[in-house]
């Protein structure tokens, strides 16, 4: 009795915990997209640079989802008669927009910018995963407070040359700590864990 | 209220009457430790959810993984556009017919924000609250959405083609007629385009007559100046070379048309150079943030003040002209047998001597509530004084021959009365609430309406309501059109969106009733600027001032006046002499208001809310006296009381009891009792009570501006008003040593005393050396900070509402602010200091007071929830996801700079009309909710944007590529924000300059706080000084 006492309270904290987290409720998270579009085709088997469509991430916050024109720059040519390109068509003709859904989805009080990030040296991979591996998108990390100040107390293992920014393949030749901490000493990494860094 | 003469207060500050006379309600604000915290029960519930609806509203998406979230992104991007970042464009803001010239920030094609344009000379990167505003007043969802025609009572939804049809067919048929029976009425505008389309118009039309109408107007400069100079003028004046100022009821720093560039200039002039600075005089009947900022200040009744520009003259003259010349000019002495010990003839005698110790550097200015003789003696003296031509100089006047506006209004009243009027077009304005009295305008269009009356205006107003066609007006921010400022800088109005609610500007509706294909309006103003700049670089020069948002050396040239000065002067000053009022009528005074000006930005709860820089009164005006006469009539603080001039009456309306308001005077604020405003501002139809009370019933033709005879019955009734002053009062040991504590928080002295003393402002605390029982943190990198110039602040309260557009803060609502919850990040501190019941020595104090971000804060020490936290940079971040809100911090905190958010203010009623106000938020900062504690944070969603973006070019911040809000909208500079680690940046340098002013508030606290002040100065005349009158 008294053991079921101390065990069934545990269970539940344990249980609210794990089933609660974010490695529990997000990560996996692929949600059906309006367009079937492959990242593992276009990024990873035509090797397509990240930036060629999300071409705002070296600039501004947002890492822009490219407009419908981005798409119809190949596929007015390719494929122009593939009816999963219908959606993309018709935004072309229509001016109305896709409507995609986001998959890294950041609570509204967080302000997370992209190009502070990259201009560091912090890879998409860091954040996104094998991104040209993934038929169908999904939230490949925890993305959490505590998975973000992992990163910020200790950026080394995640600080690659400007050059491998959006090579999600790149392995480092050297000791990555070694390399993480030589490039942040040569840029001056000094990731903030200050509250206002994120929440304004 | 206990009798103030007996208390010896002439060199006490304190911030309100009340306090003043520890009245009960005074203790009891301040004796609850946290007067907010009382009594959750008994808001108005009705009113409260009005508020609600009508204040900015955030919807969507809560972060949350199970509410789907969609990204639409554009089919084509344009060019220069990347999704959310911020993107500026220059414009102009026309208010009254002289403009400003604003920078809009728009962040995904929608304005944010605004602020002044540091190329513009009316601007200088600063602008006034109500340009500040503007934003909101452009989403305000009580806008003007459709297009109505009105037959019988019956109102019906149109669209603008069927008023194009309208227009076609009969102004079509009133072009047969020559226009016989078309008035149009129009508010002053600068706008050039607008002024061609008149010109067209009145071709087309040539029996028609166009009637210009603004109820706050320069209709006496413009006479007094012909009278003087022969032609209608603007007077320019070089604040900024100045030595001497003298404002005689004019609120050069607040209401002049250029005050935002006024109060720049006059603040360049206060700083202390080689031991010398400005001096400031303000002869005036109510207490303006010109008379708060004046060194000397003469409470006089507005009619006194002719008499005492004659005075003025007088002596001006006596000391410049050889006797005989003065006998030619003024045959007999104006002051007679007067006493000469009498505190105006001192005033007026001591002004002279300086005016003439400083001829040809100094500036006389008469107010646009004196009559043109004022100004035209004005003009006299500044020519005497060899001011005209340096630091006066004039400009023509647009349409010289236009009449006064009252005559304009005059004559369109007796033509409707008269049934002459057959057509009436309204281009704007609101005639219905702000015409004179006597002129019945409404009762007219309702009673007898021209056969078709339309009237085109951004809200559905008391005189939309009574026209036949309500058309919606486009705001500035949406639609092409030009400006030109105060000086004649031209500058082009461009949209930063598409018409929100399908609205069209003036030039556009003049275009469906012109003959021909309607122009668009940026072909309008494109053929405009083509007639300004000719065909040689159009459209570079286009580009070039659509992207600076002026014209350069577009400004009207200067008009050399030629003055008889040798033609009789007459005039009596019996009136400055005879100037003991002891009961009786009294006079009364129309104010233009600081918030809603003539009552247009009623509907503006940024405006509404923003303490008064005086009174400090929000959600209302009141009839403002000063204790003697309040004494005098038995009328007491906060109570109702009946006005009646000449027959007119006002039942009900608070009285407000203002030390510096002239003895036998009540000054009465226009633009409040708005029935048809809005869910803000008051609306009959939706049972929103109005705010304030309407005074223009009071107002007649033949007294604009001020009249005598003023009966006021006191009804005894008790109404409270929502005055900020005795709210958030820094309180550390009691009311007893709070006059003595005063002094400490904000410091003060005279140019004389600064002089001697360098660095008195760090003697005015005496403190043992100060240990810290804490950890003191370490800023290895940037460390912000900011510096207040109090010698250049006026009070006027732009930073208050840039703050407030800035980060999101939300609007409670006059129940809310009677409870002290009023959610302003940035208050403004006004002290009053002299004795209360002699209105001449009044003299005031203003202290914005933002969070001071100290170093070792007492807000962190207490926090249960670590959310509010240093930054390394030293900031008090405050993280309002993680506040649980037990409040702890507000009571800790010795400046009570903390706001916590009592109801969830933002709550999306999922309406969908605030689709469309949540766009006026800023997306860079948090929307707070119910419960959670917030508070100013130096802009930090500026500072780590500047940061990222310094960074990613692998540089640091630059110096000034930082501004807060509120030091980027202060028209004075008071304000300097910087990094303190950087000896070469603004702020360090203005500390160093400084130091002697330097002086943290409340620094023997030992919480070392990053803002600190920089101590006034006042330029006081010695010979005044030494007759004891200031």
């Amino acid at each position: 009795m008294g053991a079921l006492a101390a065990i069934v309270p545990l269970y539940l904290v344990g249980i609210v915990y794990y089933g609660g987290s974010p490695q529990t409720t997000d990560v996996g998270y692929a949600p059906v997209q309006p367009v079937p579009f492959s990242h593992a085709l276009h990024a990873g088997d035509l090797g397509i640079d990240c930036r060629y469509c999300h071409n705002t991430v070296e600039i501004a916050a947002d890492a822009a989802v490219p407009p419908t024109a981005t798409c119809m720059n190949c596929h007015s040519m390719i494929a122009t008669d593939s009816p999963k390109l219908l959606p993309v068509r018709e935004s072309a003709a229509s001016g109305l927009p896709v409507r995609w859904v986001r998959v890294h989805d950041l609570p509204d009080f967080v302000y997370f910018d992209h190009s502070a990030h990259v201009s560091r040296g912090v890879g998409c991979v860091s954040c996104h995963g094998r991104i040209d591996r993934m038929e169908v998108v999904y939230q490949a990390e925890r993305l959490s407070m505590g998975w973000c100040l992992e990163c910020h107390r200790h950026p080394e293992p995640h600080l690659r040359p400007p050059d491998a920014i959006t090579d999600l393949d790149w392995t480092s030749a050297e000791n990555p700590a070694v390399l993480g901490a030589g490039l942040r000493e040569k840029n001056n990494i000094n990731p903030s864990t200050d509250c206002s860094t994120c929440h304004r | 209220m206990p009798s103030l003469d007996q208390r010896d207060n002439s060199n006490a500050y304190w911030r309100s009457l009340s306090q003043l006379a520890d009245t009960e309600e005074f203790r009891a604000f301040l004796e609850s430790e946290f007067p907010a915290v009382a009594d959750i029960e008994g808001v108005s519930r009705r009113r409260w959810l009005q508020l609600m609806g009508a204040s900015l509203v955030l919807a969507g998406a809560t972060g949350c993984r199970w509410e789907k979230e969609e990204i639409r992104p554009f089919v084509d991007r344009p060019a220069n556009r990347t999704p959310g970042r911020t993107q500026r464009y220059a414009t102009a803001i026309d208010l009254g017919g002289s403009a400003v010239g604003l920078s809009v920030t728009t962040v995904d094609g929608r304005p944010i924000k605004i602020e002044g344009n540091p190329k513009h000379p009316a601007s200088l990167g600063a602008t006034d609250a109500t340009a500040q505003a503007a934003i909101l007043e452009f989403y305000d969802p009580d806008r003007n959405q459709n297009v109505y025609r009105k037959t019988g009572a019956q109102r019906t939804v149109r669209s603008w083609d069927d008023f194009a049809e309208f227009a076609r067919s009969h102004f079509g048929t009133l072009r047969e007629k020559r226009g016989e029976g078309f008035r149009i009425l129009a508010r002053a505008d600068s706008s050039p385009t607008l002024a061609a389309m008149r010109a067209k118009l009145l071709e087309a039309f040539p029996r028609a007559e166009w009637h210009q109408y603004e109820p706050i107007c320069d209709d006496h400069q413009r006479a007094g100046t012909k009278a003087a100079i022969g032609m209608p003028c603007r007077p320019q004046f070089a604040l900024d070379e100045a030595r001497v100022i003298v404002g005689l009821d004019a609120d050069l720093l607040g209401s002049h048309p250029a005050a935002v560039r006024y109060a720049g200039d006059f603040a360049t002039g206060r700083e202390v150079v080689d031991g010398q600075m400005n001096r400031l005089y303000v002869v005036e009947s109510c207490l303006s943030i010109t008379g708060a900022s004046a060194d000397h200040r003469l409470a006089l009744r507005s009619e006194q003040i002719g008499a005492f520009v004659t005075a003025l003259e007088y002596e001006v003259l006596d000391r410049v002209l050889p006797d005989e010349a003065k006998k030619l000019l003024w045959p007999s002495e104006p002051f007679g047998s007067s006493d000469p010990s009498h505190p105006a003839a001192q005033f007026v005698r001591a002004l002279a001597d300086d005016l003439f110790a400083n001829r040809g550097r100094s500036v006389v200015a008469a107010g646009p509530r004196q009559p043109a003789a004022v100004h035209e003696a004005v003009h006299a003296i500044n020519e005497a004084l060899d001011n005209v031509g340096r630091t006066v100089t004039y400009t023509a006047e647009p349409d010289p021959q236009r009449p006064s506006h009252v005559a304009a209004i005059r004559s369109l009243a007796a033509d409707l009365k008269a049934g002459k009027v057959r057509t009436l077009l309204i281009l704007g304005g609101n005639p219905a609430y702000d015409a004179p009295a006597d002129l019945a305008l409404a009762e007219l269009l309702e009673k007898a309406p021209p056969e078709t009356t339309i009237h085109l205006s951004l809200h559905h107003n008391e005189t939309s309501a009574l026209c036949e066609w309500s058309l919606p007006q486009a705001h500035f921010l949406e639609s092409w059109g030009d400006a030109r400022a105060y000086d004649g800088t031209y500058s082009i109005i461009q949209p930063t969106i598409e018409p929100l609610y399908g609205g069209r500007s003036a030039t556009e509706v003049l275009g469906l009733i012109l003959p021909g294909d309607a122009p668009s309006a940026r072909d309008a103003v494109r053929e405009t600027f083509k007639q300004i700049v000719g065909e040689d670089g159009f459209e570079r020069r286009w580009r070039d001032t659509l992207h600076d948002g002026l014209l350069h050396d577009s400004e009207w040239p200067l008009v050399t006046p030629s003055v008889d000065s040798l033609s009789k002067r007459t005039g009596s000053v019996e009136l400055l002499h005879e100037s003991t009022w002891t009961g009786g009528p009294v006079e009364i005074v129309f104010c233009r208001d600081a918030s809603v000006h003539d009552g247009r930005f009623a509907n503006s709860g940024w405006l509404q809310e923003m303490p008064d820089p005086i009174t400090r009164l929000t959600w209302g005006n009141a009839a403002v006296m000063n204790p003697t006469t309040a004494d005098k009539l038995g009328v007491e603080d906060q109570t109702l009381v009946k006005l009646i001039l000449r027959g007119r009456k006002v039942e009900e309306m608070p009285a407000y009891v203002l030390p510096g308001q002239a003895t036998g005077t009540v000054a009465v604020a226009l633009g409040y009792g708005r029935t048809m405003a809005g869910q803000v501002g008051g609306s009959e139809a939706d049972d929103v009570d109005a705010v304030g009370v309407d005074v223009y019933p009071l107002r007649t033709s033949d007294a604009m501006d001020f009249a005598p005879g003023l009966v006021i019955k006191p009804t005894g009734k008790k109404f409270p008003l929502a005055t900020t002053q005795d709210h958030f009062a820094i309180d550390t040991v009691g009311l007893k040593q709070r006059a003595a504590r005063v002094p400490t928080l904000v410091r003060e002295a005279t140019l004389e005393h600064y002089r001697e003393h360098p660095d008195f402002a760090q003697h005015a605390v005496h403190h043992p050396p100060l240990e810290s029982l804490w950890t003191e943190h370490e800023s290895p990198g940037y460390r912000w900070g900011m510096v207040i110039d109090l010698s250049k602040c006026t009070g006027c309260g732009a930073c208050v509402v840039a703050c407030q557009a800035e980060n999101n803060v939300p609007i409670v609502g006059k129940e809310q602010v009677l409870r002290g919850r009023e959610m302003h990040w940035l208050r403004v501190d006004r002290y009053f200091k002299g004795h209360p019941v002699d209105p001449q020595a009044v003299q005031v104090v203003c202290q914005p007071l933002p969070c001071q971000q100290c170093e070792l804060a007492p807000c962190e020490q207490v926090c249960p929830v670590a959310a509010t936290v240093h930054s390394e940079e030293g900031l008090n971040d405050q993280v309002y996801n993680r506040c649980v809100g037990t409040r702890y911090c507000a009571n800790n905190c010795p400046y009570k700079v903390r706001r916590f958010n009592y109801f969830n203010y933002h709550k999306n009623l999922a309406d969908p009309a605030n689709e469309v106000t949540k766009m006026a938020y800023n997306p860079e900062v948090t929307i707070r909710s119910r419960g959670v504690m917030e508070k100013c944070t130096y802009c930090v969603q500026r500072i780590q944007a500047a940061k990222i973006e310094a960074k990613n070019d692998g540089e640091t911040v630059k110096d000034g590529a930082i501004k807060t809000a509120c030091q980027q909208v202060c028209p004075t500079g008071a304000i300097v924000f910087g990094d303190l680690a950087n000896r070469k940046s603004a702020v360090a340098q203005t500390i160093e300059a400084q130091n002697g002013r330097n002086y943290a508030m409340l620094g023997e606290l030992n919480v070392k706080p990053r803002t600190t002040y920089l101590a006034k100065i006042r330029n006081p005349n010695p010979a005044l000084e030494k007759k004891g009158v200031q």
